[in-house]
């Protein structure tokens, strides 16, 4: 590596020097307890999946240029410098870190292997050695947030084709639109995925509560956020807030996408609208009375996959847990304590990469398999796309003979007047 | 020889204190003056108050108690022996009323919270050289382990000596006038703390004690001070 490069790889390892960074950098004593605490390990065996080592591959580079001992005695911290093989190492750390945090639950300080693997993530794109897929994915966002007008007239069509889905499930006044877009006044901004399946159910449950509500022109996915751009996480997250603004709604709404929900949640700032996840206002509307659903609806025992990032990392854990109080008398924990759910292994990007992490996909997701089948569940509901199809591929994979349903559409196919 | 020892028990101290205190003013201030994260990075389900939890996550580790008990059992002794030991070395400046309301010789503990610092220390040791951890370990750690049983055991045996042994060539008094003396920075060295018999313990003790001063704004030591922030973040 030439050492102009190094130089402007070390500038944007700088940039994320912030206090909590810092805190996270300098605390550990690398006792290993957050040993079990990763699905690769626990999966996979293997030392280099262990938290705290992960997080070594970045904090040896920052002791290399970061802190003074690392000129003077460098070897006493393991110091590294900045260069191919270390980029590669970053590669593997980042790429094989789901960023759960279920980590942060072990350690004793609460170190957040997740803000150590985005400078990673940081670093390999300075490098142009991120997963090119991933970039592509958030550039195609971004561009869609500066040119809609180019995009609108087929979004359009294409919502109008899904309308008759949505009334099959819950029929709406004649007259109302089944899927309401840019409504100025609308009470909840509904921001979807791309995909039927993403906007069907949803809408009827909307429809069913009688709710006053419009669909966004954007898809919720952060692939900004996958790939570790804060640029382009903040561009993507933009999109979303100045429609809501601009709509002037109450409440936006985040389908079942985990990272979506997360930095909508925590990285959109103080507006004058509140976000929620599809499934806390399912709860809502349950617990109002605004929708019923038929418990009868679906047969065998039922478990929940929290997402990590909606549960412990969003917050979002008794609200799935109430709705399914409605679908089923026969609800199985997998984790007798949420914090401790083992993740999917398909988040921080993973499963959008594809085939190409298939394998590791399903060889790190070992535990989640076993947690799952200790339930003896024959639905398996969860509420993020990327844990659907991971949990799926985990399905077809260790013949798990389970049902691997979204609790929106649990919730859709039960609606009942 | 004379020149070494003065030169560990007057100016390497002060020298030590200065790195200590100065070094760890600074990092400090520069981990706290970089911008606030922009969002939270706290663990649900969320517990109020977040601080009370944050002091209870920072001063009796929960999480190892949870995932490591054995781990958790010599953190906890270690790190109230340490407790204990800082007190102890407060009492050799001069006499604390507060603390004689339990009416004792100094140090607090007749000699056992020393024992019980080293057997903590040989475990921490002795758990990094198995794996996972031997992996996980760099050679600081290994390092500050040693310099701080090496440190405990010279100053226990001085501890022991006089209490076990009956041994009684150095007495508290002479400490606090040796303490005091730095304290008020009119430095004098005793002839019963500066010889070549049992006293050249102390020098021992004090010299590395010194080492572990200068270290310590650089190492992973620096958790005393930063686990109750980085434990706030994660409880909110």
């Amino acid at each position: 590596m030439d050492p102009q490069t190094r130089d402007e790889l070390l500038k944007l390892f700088g940039s994320k020097l912030n206090e909590a960074m810092r805190l996270y950098l300098e605390t550990c004593t690398r006792c290993g307890v957050c040993t079990e605490a990763c699905h690769v390990y626990a999966s996979m065996g293997q030392t280099r999946y262990i938290a705290v080592h992960r997080a070594e591959v970045v904090r040896r580079i920052y002791k290399k240029y970061f802190k003074a001992r690392g000129k003077i005695w460098p070897s006493v911290g393991e110091a590294k410098e900045l260069n191919e093989a270390a980029l590669q190492e970053l590669n593997e750390a980042a790429y094989s870190c789901t960023g759960c945090r279920r980590c942060m639950v072990y350690c004793p300080f609460g170190i957040d292997t997740q803000m150590l693997m985005s400078i990673a993530k940081l670093l390999l794109i300075g490098a142009h050695a991120e997963p090119e897929i991933l970039s592509l994915l958030a550039d195609t966002s971004i561009e869609k947030g500066k040119s809609i007008e180019l995009f609108k007239e087929n979004f359009l069509e294409g919502i109008k084709r899904l309308e008759a889905e949505v009334v099959k499930k819950w029929r709406t006044e004649a007259g109302e639109a089944a899927i309401p877009i840019a409504v100025e006044g609308a009470d909840l901004l509904y921001v979807a995925l791309a995909g039927a399946h993403s906007i069907i159910p949803a809408a009827a449950g909307f429809n069913a509560a009688g709710e006053k509500w419009t669909l966004s022109f954007f898809e919720a996915v952060n692939f900004g956020a996958f790939v570790g751009d804060p640029t382009k996480t903040k561009l993507i997250l933009e999109r979303i807030v100045d429609e809501a603004k601009r709509l002037k709604v109450k409440e936006v709404c985040i389908c079942e996408c985990g990272t979506a929900y997360r930095v909508m949640k925590q990285l959109s700032g103080k507006q004058p609208f509140k976000v929620s996840s599809i499934t806390e206002v399912h709860a809502r509307y349950l617990r109002e009375g605004r929708i019923k659903v038929d418990k009868t609806k679906f047969k065998g025992p039922v478990t929940y996959h929290d997402p990590c990032q909606i549960a412990r990392n969003g917050g979002v854990i008794d609200a799935p847990r109430y709705i399914l109080s409605h679908l089923t008398d026969d609800y199985r924990e997998s984790a007798p304590d949420a914090r401790y759910n083992w993740c999917c292994g398909g988040g921080g990007g993973l499963v959008a990469l594809g085939e190409d992490t298939l394998d590791f996909r399903m060889k790190s997701a070992k535990v989640k398999v076993d947690q799952v089948k200790s339930t003896g569940a024959a639905i398996l509901a969860t509420a993020c796309e990327n844990c659907h199809t991971q949990l799926s591929n985990l399905n077809d994979h260790y013949k798990m003979e389970v049902d691997v349903l979204f609790l929106s559409s649990m919730v859709a196919d039960a609606l009942v007047r | 020889m004379d020149n070494v020892i003065y030169f560990i028990m007057i100016p390497m101290v002060y020298l030590s204190f200065g790195v200590f205190f100065f070094g760890t003013t600074v990092r400090l201030i520069r981990i706290f003056q970089g911008p606030k994260h922009p969002s939270t990075l706290q663990i649900y389900p969320q517990k109020k108050p977040a601080w009370l939890y944050a002091l209870y996550d920072t001063f009796l580790f929960p999480t190892v108690r949870k995932h490591k008990p054995l781990l958790w059992v010599f953190l906890i002794i270690f790190h109230l022996c340490l407790l204990l030991l800082i007190i102890g070395h407060l009492e050799l400046f001069s006499e604390i009323a507060i603390i004689q309301v339990i009416p004792h010789e100094v140090f607090l503990g007749a000699g056992y919270v020393g024992l019980f610092s080293l057997i903590a220390l040989l475990y921490f040791l002795f758990r990094r050289f198995r794996s996972p951890v031997r992996e996980l370990s760099v050679p600081e750690d290994y390092y500050l382990l040693i310099l701080l049983f090496l440190i405990v055991i010279f100053g226990s045996q001085m501890d022991w000596a006089r209490r076990w042994y009956g041994y009684s060539s150095i007495d508290v008094e002479h400490y606090r006038a040796y303490l005091s003396s730095l304290l008020y920075l009119k430095p004098e060295l005793p002839a019963e703390l500066s010889g070549m018999g049992h006293s050249f313990m102390l020098v021992i003790h004090v010299f590395l004690a010194n080492l572990f001063l200068i270290f310590f704004p650089f190492s992973q030591t620096m958790h005393s001070f930063l686990a109750l922030p980085i434990n706030k973040l994660r409880r909110g």
